[in-house]
């Protein structure tokens, strides 16, 4: 254990956030995180790899085969869930997603730093799924059309010249502060986390009770906390795209009506 | 700004424990009268427990000068 710490001490010392980040070059400034990162991508290739293995009999028997399989169904619960039948195309992201950040939230309780406990990889997580959505968005409506989408409603022309402005600068603010929303969720999380770990630490040397590691008993809630922050995420992910990707969001009233009727002769 | 730090954080987590609270109470609520739509209201109370969650996180961040320029 007592390897494992320094080890992620040294890791941490390295990383972006840490407080003798050298300045010197960028490949130094974020070798720690770099480490990190290819650790968590190499333990999900070896998963991968694994349960591939595993694929080509009638029943899977492999346990990494069975866990894959368990974790897709999952996803896929909760893409035709939010986003509808047409979400079963963005399985893959979300997969991605998923795994990357559980993945790391799970490093993040073993040796106390992680990739997603590190600012600048939140932050291009949250670019890379927010630019996704716009290049879905675009996809699904146009260009133009999803440019329109950021217009409100239509209105008449007299008020359109004042009020369809406005409302295109507040959308476009609003989406930025998704990137921001997305990031220092997870982040403040994660690192959070660990540093009340860190600072509850400390309490059993103060009182005589230096044989207690006091902070490692918030080990469940932070298991939740890795297991949940993962599920928002993805959850979000999946709510911005339903949001950009519905067919024709024009008329609310007419369409909820008709696909009410369509759910109701379904049924 | 450092010294008012702590009643910043404390009072951020009063709201913020007032309104995960509520969450949670309206949720559980809907679940006991409707148990076969828990899935659904699982999803949404997640969704909303996040939003306010993050309230408290950026209080965190203002509160300690992290991003105060």
């Amino acid at each position: 254990m007592g390897l494992l710490t320094r080890f992620s001490l040294l890791l941490a010392s390295g990383s972006a956030e840490g407080e003798h980040a050298t300045k010197a070059s960028p490949f130094g400034q974020f070798l720690g995180l770099m480490i990190l990162c290819s650790l968590v991508i190499l333990f999900i290739v070896i998963f991968l790899n694994s349960a591939k293995k595993g694929l080509n009999t009638k029943f899977f028997g492999k346990l990494t085969t069975k866990l894959l399989e368990q974790l897709f169904v999952f996803v896929e619960g909760i893409a035709v869930g939010v986003i509808g039948a047409h979400g079963r195309k963005y399985i893959p992201m979300l997969m991605v997603l998923w795994m990357m950040i559980f993945v790391s939230n799970i490093l993040a309780m073993v040796i106390h730093s992680s990739p997603t406990s590190d600012l600048s990889f939140n932050i291009a997580l949250a670019l890379i799924a927010v630019g996704y959505v716009q290049w879905e968005g675009g996809r699904a409506h146009g260009p133009l059309g999803h440019l329109k989408h950021f217009a409100g409603p239509n209105l008449p022309i007299g008020l359109a010249i004042f009020i369809t402005p406005v409302i295109f600068l507040i959308e476009i603010i609003s989406e930025a502060m998704k990137n921001v929303s997305l990031s220092l969720r997870l982040y403040g999380n994660i690192y959070g986390g660990g540093e009340a770990v860190k600072s509850i630490n400390e309490l059993g040397p103060q009182y005589g009770m230096a044989w207690m590691n006091f902070g490692d008993l918030l080990f469940p809630i932070k298991l939740l906390t890795a297991v949940v922050q993962a599920l928002i995420f993805c959850l979000l992910f999946a709510v911005y795209l339903s949001l950009v990707t519905q067919p024709h969001d024009d008329h609310d009233e007419d369409n909820d009506h008709a696909s009410q009727g369509k759910v109701a002769s379904a049924h | 700004m450092l010294a008012q730090a702590p009643l910043a954080l404390g009072l951020a987590a009063l709201g913020c424990a007032i309104g995960l609270g509520l969450i949670g109470n309206g949720a559980m609520q809907g679940m006991a009268r409707q148990p076969e739509a828990i899935n659904k209201l699982q999803i949404a109370m997640l969704i909303a427990l996040a939003f306010v969650e993050l309230i408290f996180i950026l209080t965190v961040f203002i509160g300690l000068g992290k991003f105060a320029v």
